[in-house]
């Protein structure tokens, strides 16, 4: 037996002891998923719906570029340890989070939309926040004596790691597929991945049991000239029905038409709901990757006729790996990104679903503080913001650190030690969505060194639930 | 000769039987009511394998050798043309894998350029601008050059070598974009293809590609002052995968046990930092023309990849270093001699013979080889016969004619066989149909194909390249126990994209990509089944011989007749029945999966 199987059946088994005592008739297999359903939800309103989005920014993203203190002596170690790369004062679009004790911060002048969310109570950011293996402070850095992340400052380790909560290991399992792995009896549409992706095959998303749902802009792919009813349509939809219907008694032809046959009417039915439902009106930038989340704001808009209790969206926006031109660069970065969050937010106040959404960013690393003459290169720590109803907004989460060189934290260029693990973000918004805390440490194998098994505090408290 | 005799006796019965005035040849398929009692006994001495029953009179039979040659060369080469099928038939498999060896190497940055040059002055009589024009070759071009060898190259055995070590010894195009890093780096694998693997492993370590991938260029020794210590990114991935492996291997490719029943790892971290001492102290190894000079610390930009990293003995750390299994290196060796015995220390654990034979063993036979099959390969690459370790020469011989390989009872078990890698899948189909050039160029890049389904050689996302050799879709490959890696990239959008591309391809001749503005679009041959067309069995027959290695079960024969069959005669009628049979076929999971 797989190790998987032993833990699903684990899982089963409690949610079915758990339950034993509300229910004295869960004797069938369908009566103990459901309850195991209900278990997963921590037994809340059965027809609740929650969406986790992630917007993972590639390539590092210089997120010290994007959050900047504007406090005059904080600012003046800002200016100092960036020189040339350093935004002037008076261009940051100001924030002023309730609990930084008055200390005033800005955002990068390209992210109007996001100072406003934030201003309204909508988006918090969680600053210096990485990968961590254990806490581990610049003397144990250097001297070797607490273990690191594998492969730091490496875009492969660092994005693998970020995607599958495992910084001691290289794991091929992401933390949403081990999600939607205890979560996916929630959903009665059991064909369509609850995890859809926008970035076709990833690691984040990566189950044992099901492969993420890929989908584009105009919704998911079918296959061309299946189902017409000219020229060699009808021909070849009989063709493809039969040879899709058939036992090959052979594993791979048979693993290869079922998902070819999952896929294809997955595709369609998703489409015909999707071409149904009513179209967002609210502008979104005419651009490729704004249009994931107009997509994304129509499926949830979707949600109950395609049967969804719970759906984790992965979008990818690459392009942040500016070791030059990094100003020029950021500003036509940024100011994408910020029109899209922007415009997806008000998406969702449209349909109305603005409090089971939660968007977050994440990025494999942030950037050297110093300047490489006029970009950055690969370090450690970074800022990372979200934004839904759920979120504790105009706040920022986390210790922001001294910018200053050489600081307690600066392993070399600016490179920071990260103060909140990434570990902790992830354990907030799983418990958010529903993974019952006896659960949370499987799909966190790592949280431990960071969070207490059974822990009844919230693991970094961005999120009301 | 008695034995065809009879078939052709009881054949010319068939026609007689059923009076239809069939004029095409013997054995096309007109088999219904009869039985066949001879054939199967029949001996032709030049033949490897025996038509029989059934399949002699469908046609297949009588092609059995054909059928042999074509699925031999779906695994030792990307795909086969019918004249290359009859030539390997005709020469036997071990001769051709000898003749293979034979051929010279072919250069993938000389021909970049050949391209970069042709296209310049194309575009230059043209009368465009200069400035609008590549003169240095980068990427595209390595592809352009990458797909013309594949398509037109003889040294076809090499390049599936080549292929296969590009996805165990992994660099990518997402990390670096020139053409001489990549054709370089292509270039050094196609050389060591037929090498010993210790060559390869060594040159792999000391190429600048590797280097900038995995950061041991410019790797400097410990300074203990500035806290700087070796970088330990290819000390890791080098034992990780490119030699032994996490756990300790039997030669049957099983992991040991220790006494508590659990697998041994085959290193720890403090042995990743003692060989990342090693990899210390190397930096470019020569500038390209007018492009500064030569230092460490010095970048990428303007530097020859094709050419080794050098040792910069200053930037070398000094001291022993304790490797594996108690191997130590000696104190006051130059940099390029720890780096050599590093090396060897690798090559000669006992794990590297198996955790080598297996993962070469999937990319070209199988996913699941048996242990037996794996200890086989094993034991010719730990000595080849004359005492050489990793001679892979003999390692692939072992592999290709190895009855695992070869047996025809193969085709039915559950176990044999593999998903064919998206790249193959596309080249076979180049290859079988053949292509007409609307120049006398062939310019493809494949970057659209590639992109939707997964696989572009050289263009893994990550150093654990396109899919991991363990892994195991869910369902019923998984239930068995067996593992499926080209399944990890499929997905709900590659499982489409894949056929609505084969479609247009066959349907609108969108054969080929390229992002060249001149003539130089390229069409499939699929014309030549034309002459075939007004029979469904024949063309199958065609078909199945060109792409599915005349093995196509006869449900799937049924289901394409039955599709064809609704399209009359007429030329338009036969254009279609040629498409929608291609189409078929190339979505089937019988050409999907190769067997």
């Amino acid at each position: 037996m797989s190790k998987y199987i032993q833990q699903r059946r684990n899982f089963l088994k409690n949610a079915g002891m758990v339950c034993a005592g509300l229910s004295t008739s869960a004797s069938s297999i369908f009566q103990l998923k459901n309850l195991a359903a209900m278990s997963a939800q921590n037994l809340t309103n059965a027809s609740d719906y929650k969406a986790l989005v992630c917007v993972y920014l590639g390539g590092g993203a210089d997120s010290f570029n994007m959050l900047i203190p504007r406090g005059q002596s904080e600012y003046t170690e800002y200016q100092n340890t960036r020189s040339n790369l350093a935004i002037q004062r008076d261009q940051l679009l100001s924030i002023n989070p309730l609990n930084t004790s008055g200390v005033e911060y800005g955002l990068h002048p390209m992210m109007p939309n996001i100072q406003q969310m934030f201003n309204q109570g909508e988006a918090a950011w969680l600053t210096n926040i990485g990968t961590l293996v254990n806490p581990v402070s610049k003397i144990q850095y250097q001297n070797g004596s607490v273990p690191l992340p594998l492969g730091l400052y490496s875009h492969s380790d660092q994005s693998n790691q970020w995607l599958t909560a495992s910084p001691g290991e290289r794991s091929i399992k992401g933390w949403a597929g081990k999600i939607s792995d205890l979560l996916y009896d929630m959903n009665t549409e059991q064909k369509i991945s609850m995890n859809i992706s926008f970035a076709g095959s990833n690691i984040f998303q990566k189950s044992e049991r099901n492969v993420e749902f890929s989908v584009n802009n105009r919704g998911a792919v079918t296959l061309d000239g299946y189902g017409d009813m000219y020229n060699s349509g009808p021909a070849l939809t009989s063709a493809i029905d039969k040879m899709l219907g058939h036992n090959y008694n052979d594993p791979y032809k048979n693993t290869y038409k079922n998902l070819f046959r999952t896929s294809l009417d997955s595709a369609i039915r998703f489409n015909e709901i999707i071409d149904k439902t009513t179209p967002i009106t609210t502008p979104f930038p005419d651009d490729y990757m704004a249009e994931h989340f107009k997509m994304i704001a129509k499926v949830i808009s979707a949600r109950e006729k395609l049967g969804f209790k719970r759906q984790i969206f992965f979008v990818e926006v690459g392009g942040w790996d500016h070791h030059d031109d990094l100003l020029n660069e950021q500003n036509y970065q940024l100011m994408k990104l910020d029109m899209a969050m922007g415009a997806f937010n008000n998406a969702l106040k449209e349909i109305n679903m603005i409090d089971d959404v939660v968007t977050f960013s994440m990025s494999e690393f942030g950037r050297t503080l110093t300047s490489n003459g006029d970009g950055t290169d690969h370090a450690w720590g970074g800022n990372v913001f979200a934004f839904g109803g759920p979120v504790k907004g105009n706040n920022l989460f986390g210790t922001f650190p001294s910018l200053a060189m050489d600081s307690s934290l600066d392993v070399g260029n600016g490179s920071l030690i990260p103060t909140t693990a990434n570990d902790l973000y992830f354990a907030e918004l799983a418990l958010w969505f529903g993974v019952p805390p006896s659960e949370l440490h499987t799909v966190l194998p790592n949280l431990h060194n960071f969070y207490a098994q059974g822990s009844t505090n919230s693991p970094i408290g961005f999120l009301n639930f | 000769m008695k034995g065809l005799g009879l078939i052709f006796i009881l054949l010319c019965c068939s026609f007689y039987i059923f009076g239809q005035p069939y004029t095409d040849y013997i054995g096309a398929g007109h088999s219904k009511g009869i039985i066949v009692t001879s054939s199967s006994n029949q001996e032709r001495t030049d033949w490897t394998y025996l038509a029989s029953g059934d399949k002699t009179l469908s046609g297949n039979g009588l092609e059995g050798k054909l059928s042999e040659a074509a699925r031999f060369l779906t695994q030792a080469a990307f795909g086969a043309n019918e004249k290359e099928i009859a030539y390997a038939a005709e020469k036997g498999l071990g001769p051709w894998i000898d003749e293979q060896f034979t051929l010279p190497l072919h250069d993938y940055y000389a021909s970049s350029e050949a391209y970069v040059e042709y296209l310049k002055n194309y575009y230059l009589g043209q009368g465009v601008d200069s400035s609008e024009i590549s003169f240095t070759p980068n990427w595209t071009h390595w592809r352009y050059a990458y797909w013309n060898n594949t398509v037109y190259g003889k040294d076809q055995l090499r390049q599936r070598i080549a292929f296969a070590l590009s996805q165990i010894l992994v660099i990518s195009d997402e990390s670096i974009g020139a053409a001489d890093a990549l054709a370089g780096y292509y270039n050094l694998l196609s050389k060591n293809a037929f090498g010993n693997y210790r060559d390869l492993l060594l040159e792999v370590a000391l190429n600048p590609t590797m280097g900038n991938y995995l950061s041991h260029l410019n790797n400097p020794r410990e300074i203990p002052d500035e806290n700087i210590h070796p970088d330990q990114n290819f000390a890791r991935e080098i034992m990780q995968l490119f030699s032994i492996g996490l756990f300790q291997l039997n030669n049957d490719g099983s992991k040991i046990l220790d006494s508590n029943g659990k697998q041994i790892p085959t290193y720890n971290n403090d042995q990743i930092a003692e060989l990342a001492k090693v990899f210390t102290g190397l930096g470019i190894g020569a500038v390209q023309p007018e492009m500064g000079d030569l230092y460490f610390g010095r970048g990428i930009y303007g530097s020859d990849m094709r050419v080794p990293m050098i040792m910069y003995e200053d930037w070398h750390q000094q001291g022993p270093k304790v490797l594996l299994n108690g191997f130590t290196i000696p104190n006051g060796q130059t940099g390029m001699k720890d780096i050599e015995d590093a090396i060897d220390m690798l090559f000669n654990h006992p794990s590297c013979p198996p955790f080598i034979s297996r993962q070469l063993i999937q990319r070209f036979v199988k996913s699941n080889p048996s242990p037996a099959y794996i200890q086989r390969v094993t034991n010719t690459f730990i000595n080849d016969g004359n005492g050489v370790r990793g001679n892979l020469q003999a390692v692939i011989k072992a592999i290709l004619m190895d009855p695992e390989a070869r047996d025809c009872a193969t085709l039915s078990d559950p176990t044999g066989g593999k998903l064919s890698e998206p790249t193959i899948r596309q080249s076979r189909f180049f290859k079988n149909i053949g292509i007409l050039h609307q120049s006398d160029i062939f310019i493809n890049h494949s970057n659209y194909y590639t992109e939707l389904t997964g696989q572009h050689p050289l263009s893994a996302p990550s150093v654990f390249n396109f899919f991991t050799t363990d892994y195991a879709p869910y369902g019923e490959i998984s239930d068995m126990g067996l593992v499926g890696p080209e399944f990890q990239i499929l997905n709900s959008l590659s499982i489409i994209y894949y056929p609505n591309l084969i479609k247009s391809a066959i349907f609108y001749e969108n054969i080929v990509e390229n992002w060249e503005d001149g003539p130089f679009n390229s069409f499939s041959n699929a014309s030549q089944l034309f002459a075939f067309a007004k029979d469904e069995e024949v063309l199958i027959n065609k078909i199945d011989m060109l792409f599915t290695q005349g093995n196509m079960s006869t449900f799937t024969r049924s289901i394409i007749k039955e599709a064809i069959q609704t399209f009359p005669p007429t030329l338009n009628g036969l254009t279609e029945k040629i498409k929608l049979a291609l189409y078929l076929t190339l979505i089937s999971p019988e050409y999907v999966v190769e067997k």
